[in-house]
């Protein structure tokens, strides 16, 4: 099944912005009134236990979120019927060159490189649909060199799930395979070459998935 | 390589490359290139129609467009033609509007870039008919009145200089597609317009196509 293949198969990785208010205000963002996305290449995609490296002149931030992988093609999807589209999920990150970012949006500029750098989308193995029974409960963590950083649950998202697949299939067509990258809670901050970054899923109290990626530098091969 | 629109995993597109659509745009002209991905969910093919969602103000950007046929990163420009298999004739549609809101408040370009049927493109047109892809002229029309008329020659960043800056941010692939900038004369269609559009090489017409314009259809609700 190409969704199970998301990381070879996948056609698009939608991420959504602000999904968690603590996030959006720890940035000093205003929390938004409707969903926005931007899309991260599948370029971008690292599994389990890969490098994620860091570009020089980068302020790298990781940012720990749930992704929804589809399973069935759609657009127009209402709420309602959102679950049907839903193959499964995985634990990812969503890693950002923060400064580069920061000049974008002060310059009204894509944040296309800023979110796009190769090996920016660590993700983990396909979680089973059953495996997580409540999307509004699943606890999302992260940690640099054994010290948490993050520690949230989907309870805090927005947004939830139903909703942002009716508001990005009014504006592009979802197909199986394609990533949502739902959010991220609080806690966002640099990560440094030589640090290693673990992160885990939990839901209801039993960890779904488990982690771990290195960080080093981008080495120029010119 | 020709079914490049079913395999290939990501479109980049390059911003302002030519110095007359950045002033008309009342933009900065770019020292170094920039760009954004558009989903190729957004792909329509010659015939298809071009469809006007709610709301927005949609602007054609008429393009020559790259089609990438070996995988590669950090690619320096003296090599660049070796990943290249062949070009394209193609339009960036844009939502304007929403390109204008999203600039004003350093908000991603995605959506306004990213509606179904935003990337309308031709057939696959292998490297050796275009020996030049310095000298290729585009034009573009909307219920047959000249808009666009432009030549390659004026691109601010070459294509060689794009794949090597696109290339040491994020990986190539074999299928990507690069959309290489618009000539000034961008402006609005609305839905009843055709629009058509043709490439050529030193007189001789290589893609030629037509792309009617619709209303985005509303969801069928039950």
């Amino acid at each position: 099944m190409a969704s199970r293949n998301f990381i070879h198969s996948g056609r698009k990785i939608i991420a959504i912005g602000r999904n968690f208010s603590e996030h959006a205000k720890e940035l000093g963002n205003a929390v938004p009134k409707s969903p926005f996305f931007f899309l991260k290449p599948t370029s971008s995609f690292i599994s389990n236990g890969q490098a994620i490296e860091i570009p020089r002149g980068c302020e790298v931030h990781h940012e720990v979120e749930l992704g929804v992988v589809i399973g069935k093609d759609g657009r127009d999807i209402s709420a309602k019927d959102a679950h049907k589209h839903i193959a499964g999920y995985t634990l990812a990150l969503d890693m950002t060159a923060r400064n580069l970012q920061e000049q974008a949006k002060k310059a009204g500029l894509p944040w296309s490189t800023a979110k796009g750098y190769d090996t920016f989308t660590p993700v983990g193995e396909f979680i089973e649909k059953e495996a997580i029974q409540d999307t509004n409960d699943v606890d999302l963590s992260l940690k640099i060199d054994g010290v948490t950083k993050q520690n949230g649950n989907t309870r805090d998202m927005i947004f939830k799930i139903p909703s942002l697949i009716e508001y990005v299939s009014t504006i592009m067509k979802l197909q199986e395979g394609d990533l949502i990258l739902t959010g991220t809670p609080a806690g966002v901050g640099r990560v440094l070459p030589g640090e290693t970054v673990t992160c885990e899923l939990a839901s209801k109290g039993k960890i779904v998935s488990q982690l771990r990626f290195p960080v080093v530098d981008r080495s120029n091969k010119a | 390589m020709a079914d490049f629109l079913k395999t290939g995993r990501k479109i980049i597109a390059i911003g302002r490359n030519y110095s007359e659509h950045a002033k008309e745009l009342g933009n900065a002209v770019p020292t170094e290139p920039f760009f954004f991905l558009k989903p190729t969910s957004s792909y329509i093919t010659d015939g298809q129609s071009i469809e006007i969602p709610a709301g927005c103000e949609v602007h054609h950007e008429l393009e020559l467009s790259v089609i990438i046929g070996k995988e590669g990163r950090d690619i320096l420009a003296e090599d660049a033609d070796n990943y290249i298999a062949g070009y394209a004739l193609s339009l960036d549609m844009t939502a304007r509007n929403v390109q204008d809101k999203a600039k004003k408040e350093g908000r991603p370009w995605s959506a306004s870039k990213g509606y179904d049927t935003f990337t309308p493109i031709g057939a696959f047109i292998p490297k050796d008919q275009i020996p030049d892809h310095g000298n290729v002229d585009l034009s573009l029309q909307v219920n047959g009145v000249t808009k666009q008329k432009g030549n390659t020659r004026d691109m601010i960043f070459s294509v060689p200089a794009l794949i090597e800056n696109v290339s040491s941010i994020m990986k190539l692939e074999e299928g990507d597609v690069i959309m290489t900038g618009t000539p000034k004369g961008v402006g609005r269609v609305l839905s009843g317009e055709t629009v058509t559009c043709d490439l050529a090489v030193d007189g001789k017409v290589l893609s030629k196509l037509t792309f009617p314009v619709i209303d985005r259809p509303n969801p069928k609700r039950p």
